[in-house]
């Protein structure tokens, strides 16, 4: 490709053969305009041996049923197909073989004239012919008896023995359940931490971090009235006004009122009387100047923070994860580098976790002051196992107490100990490293069982009950695991995860640091951000756990959540403060996920919405289907015109040929959300012209199935996605892999044909596809490294 | 010839946007300055990446607005790199550099390759691969600083250093969470001190109880994870070091180094990207690059500004010949201005002041540098830059001719002034030369190498 010119760019026909190997080569990269979002990427698999051939995969059995040119075909096809339809035929970012129904000369003529994808004249003729023969034999009928070719090799498809960094958001909920402490117990709430708790059935219990109570102690003065009144109500000096009334609690002496409060920082000050005194919160020791020689109180509101009190922020600035091309969550489990910067910000968390530890004595078995080498080891053995979450081995034990001991100090002693506890692999990581099972397998231990489930559903170190489980040997049979993972999914604990999860898995994290033109839409600010962002959490937990489990519920629900801040967006009325609550969709226009702020606006641009990316959303996000990186100079996107609509803009993609090639898979299906801003807000006209905001919904099932599913409103779009077989698929493939943390390849057929199958069998139940997961091969069982 | 102001010791605690960072003890400049004969080689290497590329020759055969033509003396510097007008004595400028033609035509492609000059990234970035030979003995083996290189979750393709191949890893885009890993508590910096961390020998003996956990974890899981372990256990190994060395360990500071702050206030966590902030994010992270270097902790810096089709709204930068409050211009899309050089186009029009306004970034670190003394001259002068992007032309994402641009006196090695046209040299070349004048003697790197570029170096 390159010459002797200088950067020069190439000619147009050499660009389109240049798109096509590129996109035959990385098929499933991602696109330019995307962040890295595409699903697919070619994964070192020891079954494949690069050359088309695969060890003890589906097709080894078939290759004596030769039509004449069978063998041919099969070399053309791992040629030129394999990289997109996989080498056994399952699907990769083409569509599936093995369900080809279509006969024989219809597969010849999609074949001569448009395949291979992109350069559609490298294989024509006998070509196609032969590559025809080959995938019919092969994939589709290879007994000739209409038998589905799944053979399923049990190795293969098991992912390898590793160990799996902790996740920021796993390790601060590690933390913050090991060092959980039981309630303080309470008569009144001057027995608990008065701003942050409330005391409730005789224990103290954290108030959520966004609700925060004001108290205010009149020190034997009489009021008629006491208000509060700050940035975050714009100051008034009196109740009538808009001041935040505050109730006299005479038990207490105090005049008190909780509010729900928007993140950010505030200053304040309480007023009696109606404007009479002002007062600075005595009890708050942040401030600021008041402008009048004296103090306004400061209160923060920081609800992204790990946890409250002393441990606050402490994963705040670990370094992020690293998520390998075209995988979208934060769990992968083959990256997670440990750099020499990881290392000092583990140390550092290790050491306030230590000092935490050393100074609670709800934690330890003796006073810290009184800690001698026979209550370290008690420490180990509790806490310890608990750290590790399994029990330390007797050379582990020596050596931490090693530790304890050959510090001159007690309390040294202690700290050094407990800090390298929380240093050490057996904390950071966790472990699916198993005990061979004999058949070349290796099953992971109960230990290591009871940590996948935890951090599978709850995001988190196992619990007591979890642990005993797996000390009794509960979790090594079927049953005791399924048991347990009900259990577990039962948990209001679950709810955490799969909201991250549908973050993850739609693309909308970067709802929270995505940047919008400020004149356009100057109320989008932090607190709207965390509103959408939590809308999507709320929503899908809703749907798995409160209300029907199903899947086409996430596409065709007339409702979702929404507070004060998303009202506006949605055109809500009477919708008031900063909690969430459900809200039926007024406009009639949004269904489900696909009318969700988040979705609409991480998928649009700062100034303007985007069909191109709001198209692609759905293709790779619900349907799994990736399609090459445009063309180096596809141009980008066309200038906002004061006077067309964006559907006009993008006129270029479907009048050329060339661009039609890739955007047909995209426009039609992005155009019907042109009803939504750059905000994700209704409109009706843009630029002064109405919006034509029908699309088609094609290929729904597969790139070049050759369907039509026009559609007039996203409701009618989201029926059609309900319904499809490849977006359910496609909800399966993408939980499994947040799961595993890896993507899937084709040695993964059988586990997700079993998956599909429940799927199908529970109508999309999302619960049970949950279940499904812990109990297949891949959950437990480990191949070895190769 | 060897003026430099004595420095006087004092300690005091610096509080910076709500954190409290103590400096126990400052480095007293004691002993002569560090000389370097003449030749010696560059003392440091500092990476500036941004991204998105230049306005190269475009689709439709204008030439590129970026790079120089004419003699290797007597050449001319375009408007767009206008900035660098002042710096042409310190500077080199190559021509003709090519990233081979895999992937050629994309962003990702060419960021993977940029470092490591191997196609989809799979081997070794080359400020990594110095970091763990000659910057072994430095306090920090590399320093990786980001600016909004984070943004949005960024990651994998988008970061640009490989510590192995096939695997990037995150710059630290928080200048605050930067300086307390360089300076902060308890961090010691060379030169002796009277009153030694008194938690020291406690993160002694943690870091020693930190390695036996993790070589007997290695031992007992014998070969599964070796890779992601032995990663590990280099980084403990690294951190290590630091723990243990003794103050008067460590190599003494080479330039004026203290009272190291930030050279501003930070934008807390919540502003972090907010794109406004930009310049002074990026400014803040070269001025923690150069005062590092100044303390002698780290002789390899990568400095990354975004990452690749960066969202970045450059429109919002204040003060700048980009500000436009109503208008938003991202930066992958102005790259993307079409086919011909028009400046009646807005995109391009916008793109060309962009890329102006990144050459002005190198202008601001070839400054910091020069004021900076060392041993008979500046820090400038014992330093090796390298300016480079991800693709050249940013329309048609070709990775030939590539836009890099050289500076500093790499300690006597690398005469400025000049522009190198190399034809289509493979720029793995580049990093091999890049590694000699760093005193590394390699002479091949990533693909298709055959050595350093010839007439670069003395």
């Amino acid at each position: 490709m390159t010459d002797q010119a200088p950067c020069r760019p190439p000619a147009r026909w050499a660009v389109f053969a240049l798109a096509a190997l590129l996109t035959a080569s990385a098929c499933g990269a991602p696109t330019s305009e995307e962040d890295g979002a595409g699903p697919w990427s070619p994964r070192n698999n020891e079954a494949n041996n690069g050359d088309g051939t695969n060890n003890g995969a589906n097709n080894a059995n078939h290759n004596t049923n030769n039509s004449d040119n069978t063998l041919e075909g099969r070399q053309l096809y791992a040629e030129l197909c394999a990289d997109c339809h996989g080498d056994n035929g399952r699907g990769h970012s083409g569509p599936t073989l093995w369900d080809w129904d279509r006969g024989r000369d219809a597969l010849v003529a999609i074949t001569d004239a448009t395949m291979p994808y992109g350069e559609p004249e490298v294989c024509e003729g006998a070509c196609a012919e032969a590559v025809a023969s080959f995938i019919l034999a092969t994939f589709v009928d290879p007994g000739g008896d209409n038998n589905t070719p799944l053979v399923c090799d049990g190795l293969a498809e098991l992912p390898t023995r590793r160990i799996r960094l902790l996740t920021r958001r796993e390790y601060a909920a590690t933390v913050r359940d090991l060092l959980q402490q039981p309630a303080a117990r309470c008569s009144s709430l001057r027995d608990c931490d008065l701003r942050h708790q409330t005391c409730e059935a005789g224990a103290c219990a954290d108030l959520p971090c966004d609700v925060k109570t004001f108290y205010f102690d009149p020190q034997g003065a009489r009021y008629s009235s006491v208000h509060v009144a700050g940035e975050f109500n714009a100051w008034p000096a009196t109740v009538a006004t808009g001041g935040w009334a505050m109730a006299w609690d005479a038990d207490l002496g105090l005049w008190i009122t909780q509010r729900s409060l928007d993140p950010g920082t505030f200053q304040y000050k309480f007023v009696a009387n109606n404007g009479e005194r002002w007062f600075q919160d005595t009890s708050n020791p942040e401030g600021a100047p008041d402008g009048f020689g004296g103090q306004n109180s400061l209160l923060q509101v920081d609800c992204a923070a790990a946890s409250s009190g002393a441990l606050a922020g402490l994963t705040a600035s670990f370094p992020p994860e690293t998520r390998p091309e075209g995988f979208p969550f934060d769990t992968a489990a083959d990256t997670g580098n440990v750099t020499a910067v990881h290392i000092e910000e583990y140390l550092k968390a290790a050491e306030r976790l230590a000092d935490e530890v050393a100074s609670s004595d709800g934690l330890l078995p003796c006073p810290a002051a009184l800690m001698d080498a026979a209550c370290a080891r008690t420490l180990l053995e509790g806490f310890g196992a608990q750290a590790w979450r399994r029990p330390l081995e007797a050379a582990e034990l020596d050596r931490l107490l090693g530790l304890f001991t050959a510090q001159g100090r007690r309390a040294d002693g202690l700290r050094v100990m407990l800090t390298v506890l929380f240093s050490a692999p057996s904390f950071l990581y966790r472990f699916e490293v198993g005990e061979a099972v004999g058949d070349g397998t290796f099953r992971l231990t109960a230990w290591e069982t009871a940590s996948l489930l935890s951090y599978t559903f709850w995001g988190t170190m196992p619990d007591t009950a979890l642990f005993d489980a797996a000390r009794a040997g509960e979790l090594a049979t079927d049953q005791g695991l399924e048991a347990q993972a009900r259990r577990l999914l039962g948990d209001p604990r679950a709810e955490n995860v799969i909201g991250e999860f549908a973050l993850q898995w739609l693309g909308v994290e970067k709802i929270l640091t995505t940047n919008k033109n400020q004149a356009m839409f100057p109320d989008f600010d932090v607190a709207t951000r965390q509103a959408m962002a939590e809308e999507t959490r709320q929503f899908v937990s809703h749907v798995v756990f409160g209300s029907s489990h199903k899947y086409d519920e996430l596409l065709l629900a007339d409702y979702t959540f929404a507070n004060d801040r998303l009202a506006g967006i949605y055109g809500l009325s009477g919708v008031s403060g900063s909690a969430l609550r459900r809200v039926t969709y007024p406009d009639g226009q949004r269904s489900g996920l696909l009318g969700h702020a988040s979705v609409l606006a991480s998928y649009a641009h700062s100034d303007q919405s985007s069909p191109i990316l709001r198209g692609l959303f759905v293709r790779n996000k619900l349907l799994c289907q990736s399609l090459g990186a445009p063309p180096p100079n596809a141009g980008g996107v066309p200038e906002v015109d004061p006077n067309a609509t964006t559907r006009e803009r993008f006129r270029q993609h479907t009048a050329d040929p060339f661009c039609h090639s890739c955007h047909q898979f995209i426009d039609d299906v992005g155009f019907g959300f042109e009803r939504f801003d750059a905000i994700g807000q209704l409109r009706q006209v843009e630029n002064g012209q109405p919006i034509d905001a029908t699309g088609n919904m094609n290929d729904v099932e597969g790139l070049y199935t050759d369907t039509d599913a026009p559609y007039a409103n996203e409701a009618e779009l989201a029926a059609i996605l309900a319904d499809s077989q490849a977006a359910r698929s496609c909800f399966t493939r993408q939980y499994l892999r947040f799961v595993i943390g890896e993507l899937e390849d084709d040695a993964d057929a059988c586990t997700l044909r079993a998956l599909d199958d429940r799927f199908a069998e529970t109508d999309g139940d999302i619960q049970a596809l949950m279940i499904a997961v812990t109990t297949s091969d891949t959950f437990v069982l480990r191949r070895p490294t190769p | 010839m060897n003026q430099r102001n004595p420095l006087s010791r004092r300690s005091f605690l610096k509080a910076l946007g709500g954190a409290s960072l103590a400096l126990p003890f400052l480095q007293l400049l004691g002993d002569a300055p560090t000389a370097f004969a003449d030749g010696l080689g560059a003392r440091r290497l500092i990476i500036l990446y941004f991204p998105d590329g230049v306005p190269g020759p475009s689709q439709n055969g204008e030439p590129s607005l970026w790079h120089c033509s004419g003699g290797e003396r007597s050449f001319a510097i375009p408007d767009l790199l206008s900035p660098l007008e002042p710096w042409r004595d310190r500077c080199v400028f190559l021509n003709g550099l090519s990233m081979g033609g895999t992937d050629a035509g994309s962003h990702p492609g060419g960021a993977k390759k940029l470092l490591t000059g191997v196609d989809g990234g799979g081997g070794e970035s080359i400020d990594r691969y110095l970091a763990r030979t000659v910057g072994a003995d430095s306090p920090h083996r590399m320093v990786y600083l980001g600016a909004m290189a984070n943004h949005n979750n960024a990651s994998g393709d988008k970061h640009i250093s490989y510590p192995s191949a096939g695997q990037t890893t995150p710059p630290e885009d928080n200048p605050v969470d930067a300086f307390e890993r360089l300076f902060g508590q308890g961090v010691p910096t060379g030169g002796g001190d009277p009153a030694p961390d008194p938690r020291k020998a406690q993160k002694v003996s943690v870091i020693d109880g930190a390695l036996a956990e993790m070589a007997a974890l290695r031992s007992r899981l014998g070969g599964v994870e070796q890779r992601k372990l032995d990663q590990h256990l280099d980084s403990l190994r690294e951190v290590e070091r630091r723990i243990k060395a003794d103050a008067a360990e460590l190599p003494p500071p080479v330039s004026t180094c203290d009272s190291p702050g930030l050279s501003g206030p930070a934008p807390p966590r919540s502003e972090l990207y907010e794109p406004g902030r930009f310049p002074e994010v990026l400014k803040l992270q070269i001025d923690l690059m150069v005062q590092a270097m100044a303390c002698n902790l780290t002789r390899v810096g990568t400095l990354q500004a975004s990452h690749h089709t960066s969202e970045l709204i450059m429109s919002r930068f204040p003060d700048t010949e980009l500000y436009d409050a109503g208008y938003d211009m991202r930066s992958h899309q102005a790259s993307h201005y079409g086919a011909s050089h028009d400046f009646g186009h807005r995109e391009f029009a916008e793109y060309v002041k962009q890329r102006r306004w990144f050459a002005g970034q190198l202008a601001y670190l070839l400054e910091q540098l020069q004021s900076r003394p060392e041993a008979d001259g500046t820090m400038l002068d014992y330093s090796l830059v390298l300016l480079c992007t991800e693709v050249c032309d940013g329309n048609t994402h070709q990775h030939d001719n590539m836009p890099f641009v050289l500076a500093g006196g790499a300690g006597g090695r690398m005469a400025g002034g000049r522009l190198l046209d190399f034809g289509t040299r493979r720029h793995s070349d580049l990093l091999v030369s890049i590694a000699n004048a760093m005193g590394d003697g390699l002479r091949s790197f990533g693909q298709e190498s055959n050595g350093g570029l010839p007439g670069l170096l003395a």
